[in-house]
């Protein structure tokens, strides 16, 4: 019934939207690792980069690619300020309650932002290469989709040498890991929060870039959005950017495939289910550990 | 606190609401005077129209566009010396796209403005509550904006339809001159998809059941929800399927993507018709300029040269700065049904001048509006069918029907 061929082309796209789950998953499990923050707000933000790469490409004419030497050290402010001077003046207790709150304020103000700079109008990039594709063994595999993968798998890959390899990623995992005794160890652990804050937000900035290479947006589609990347984060366990990352790659491929047997509008309640089935059987994820136990 | 306090409390609060009340009375009053509504018909008074349309809110892109034809069609009236030799005032409500807004906008306009015509609100999920509120009252309810199937199975006698054709009819020319070519020439495979909204579903399936019927066979048929972005996994079973034919029920970017996905996979269909999307000015720059052959219904065109059509796209871009699109242009029609009916009865009031006003339009047909002569059946329903347009060297062009056809219609379509 299926043919082999079709199986074979929505695996790979599957697994290069995944891919684009992945990096867009990163930074909202980040922030949580930090300080328990639930970050309604990412998708805006993405949303956010999407447009300045959309408004960058069509007033110069250049790659959207271009603006992220701009938006990149943009959001990484934006993400340490609003850590500093906002969630950081939560009160602990409340912290992972208040944080939806706030966020979710943050989110309908750019929303609205968005609205008056650019109006409600359905935006997408033109580009060269947007209907060009690469022929893999009998599948077609868009370019802008592979470009969106590459950048995907490099900036996961960089965040994972900072957590590893630098005295900051040290010092952020310790914060992580337990606050207090980062703090006993000479950590200054708000400033560190607060940079890793602005490193989750610098990963909405590459994802935002990714995704208006290939879809059409809107200012509310961030709520589209928000809802797959919390279930992303949950099943693959809250803090954990391997488990995210895993988790995204795995459900994206999931939906694509099962478009095929039920449509679209069914296929995209994989998240949910994945959600429900991650907190009956094993609520603290599958990758996250004792982290989330905490929560 | 005793219960002297209390009783002291509730008297100021009684108070206050009294006060509130009084208030919003007055405000009630004083529109209705200012409206200068009334149904005594003196020569001296304007005829007062009212209308409730989305200006904010999910609908406010065409609620704005039908709230242009609106204006120009008065315009166009009161520069002409009025109707039935008095000038026409417009009085518009923002509903915010909002269905219970809807409601009581219309119980307001024709209870406190007392208004003397209506005119209708944009979308079918608007358009249903507002006619059962004209139907009610008795009012004469011509609307430029539902197209839907479900808006004329209500049963009311006082809606008509503003356009030449409900949803399922708009490729009515397109399955004639499919089903008219050589058995082995024309497409054998079709794929269909559609978002899921009752608009766009009607515009597709009805071309899908007509050509099905005929023995072309159906080899894809996907819904996708409204907020899809994603389009790669519908246009990966498109490609896969390969067929002759596609149809899309899109509204606009749900075309986009898909056209962009489907390239992407090198799909080419033999022939591709959309709905709505391609009459967008933004689509072909959206899609990268490789529009040559693509296929959409529309109910207006601008080089259309029925009567009206041309002082009406003059007076358009004289008022407003820019040329009409199928909203502004139902707008207006929806003005020259309901003067013609005015014009032809002789009054404009409520009360039993509604009723002629509705039987008037049941047994006649209007000859001239901008889209061409329309007539109804007895719920409504517009008897005329949408013409199909067709992108020729990236300019859109009238293919169908016949006797209003610029051009041949291209097939099959050059590849995009």
């Amino acid at each position: 019934m299926v043919s082999g061929a079709l199986l074979f082309q929505s695996l790979i796209l599957g697994l290069l939207l995944g891919g684009l789950y992945a990096l867009l998953a990163a930074g909202l499990t980040l922030y949580f690792g930090i300080m328990r923050v639930v970050m309604l707000a990412h998708a805006a933000f993405i949303l956010l980069s999407a447009y300045v790469a959309w408004w960058f490409s069509s007033t110069t004419g250049l790659d959207p690619m271009i603006s992220l030497v701009a938006t990149i050290p943009l959001f990484f402010g934006i993400g340490y300020v609003m850590h500093r001077f906002l969630l950081a003046r939560l009160r602990p207790t409340t912290m992972t309650m208040m944080s939806v709150l706030l966020t979710f304020g943050i989110a309908l103000v750019i929303e609205g932002l968005l609205g008056l700079a650019w109006t409600g109008t359905q935006r997408r990039i033109h580009l060269p290469y947007g209907t060009s594709s690469v022929e893999f063994l009998g599948a077609q595999i868009p370019v802008v989709q592979i470009v969106s993968f590459a950048l995907a798998a490099l900036s996961l890959a960089s965040l994972y040498l900072i957590m590893k390899r630098t005295q900051f990623g040290r010092s952020l995992r310790a914060t992580i890991q337990h606050g207090q005794a980062a703090q006993l160890v000479g950590i200054d652990t708000t400033k560190v929060a607060g940079m890793g804050f602005g490193l989750g937000l610098a990963t909405a900035a590459v994802g935002g870039a990714a995704l208006s290479l290939q879809a059409t947006i809107y200012p509310s589609l961030h709520w589209h959005w928000i809802g797959p990347l919390m279930a992303i984060i949950v099943v693959g366990g809250l803090g954990s950017i391997p488990g995210a990352a895993i988790a995204a790659l795995a459900l994206g491929t999931i939906r694509v495939l099962l478009e095929i047997p039920m449509g679209s509008t069914w296929a995209q309640t994989v998240f949910y289910v994945a959600l429900f089935l991650t907190l009956m059987l094993r609520p603290q994820g599958f990758f996250g550990g004792r982290l989330a136990q905490r929560f | 606190m005793s219960t002297k306090r209390w009783t002291q409390a509730g008297a100021v609060a009684a108070t206050a609401a009294l006060l509130l009340a009084a208030c919003g009375s007055g405000d009630g009053g004083g529109g209705g005077a200012g409206g200068g509504g009334g149904g005594d018909g003196d020569a001296e008074d304007p005829i007062v129209i009212g209308v409730s349309l989305p200006l904010t809110g999910d609908f406010a892109e065409p609620g704005k566009g039908v709230q242009r034809g609106y204006e120009t069609w008065v315009e166009m009236v009161n520069s002409n010396g009025g109707l039935l030799g008095r000038q026409v005032e417009l009085i518009v409500l923002d509903d915010a796209s909002d269905p219970a807004r809807v409601v009581s906008d219309y119980e307001s306009l024709i209870a406190q403005e007392e208004v003397d015509l209506l005119f209708g609100p944009f979308s079918t999920r608007l358009v249903v509550p507002a006619s059962r509120v004209a139907s009610e009252y008795g009012m004469l309810f011509v609307e430029p904006a539902a197209a839907a199937a479900e808006v004329f199975e209500n049963g009311f006698e006082n809606i008509f339809y503003a356009a030449p054709a409900i949803a399922s009819d708009h490729y009515n020319y397109l399955a004639e001159h499919i089903l008219a070519m050589p058995e082995d020439q024309r497409p054998q495979t079709m794929a269909v998809t559609s978002m899921d909204d009752p608009f766009a579903q009607g515009t597709a399936y009805g071309l899908r059941d007509k050509l099905a019927e005929a023995g072309i066979e159906v080899v894809v048929d996907e819904v996708y929800p409204p907020n899809a972005t994603d389009m790669s996994a519908i246009a990966a079973q498109i490609a896969d399927a390969d067929p002759d034919l596609l149809v899309g029920g899109t509204l606009y970017q749900d075309a986009v993507n898909l056209i962009l996905a489907l390239q992407q996979l090198d799909y080419q269909p033999r022939m591709v018709a959309f709905s709505t999307a391609p009459t967008n000015p933004e689509f072909p720059e959206a899609i990268g300029g490789a529009v040559d052959g693509i296929l959409s219904p529309t109910g207006y065109s601008l080089t259309a040269d029925w009567p009206s059509n041309a002082g009406f796209v003059e007076l358009h871009n004289e008022i407003h700065g820019m040329d009409p699109q199928e909203d502004e242009a139902n707008g207006f029609t929806t003005g020259q049904v309901v003067q013609a009916a005015v014009e032809a009865v002789g009054c404009a009031e409520q009360g039993e001048c509604q009723q002629q006003l509705i039987d008037w339009l049941h047994a006649n047909s209007v000859e001239d509006t901008v889209v061409g002569p329309l007539g109804w059946d007895e719920a409504g329903r517009p008897d005329g069918a949408h013409m199909l347009l067709q992108y020729q060297g990236g300019e859109i062009t009238i293919v169908l029907p016949e006797s209003a056809a610029q051009a041949e219609l291209l097939y099959p379509k050059p590849e995009w």
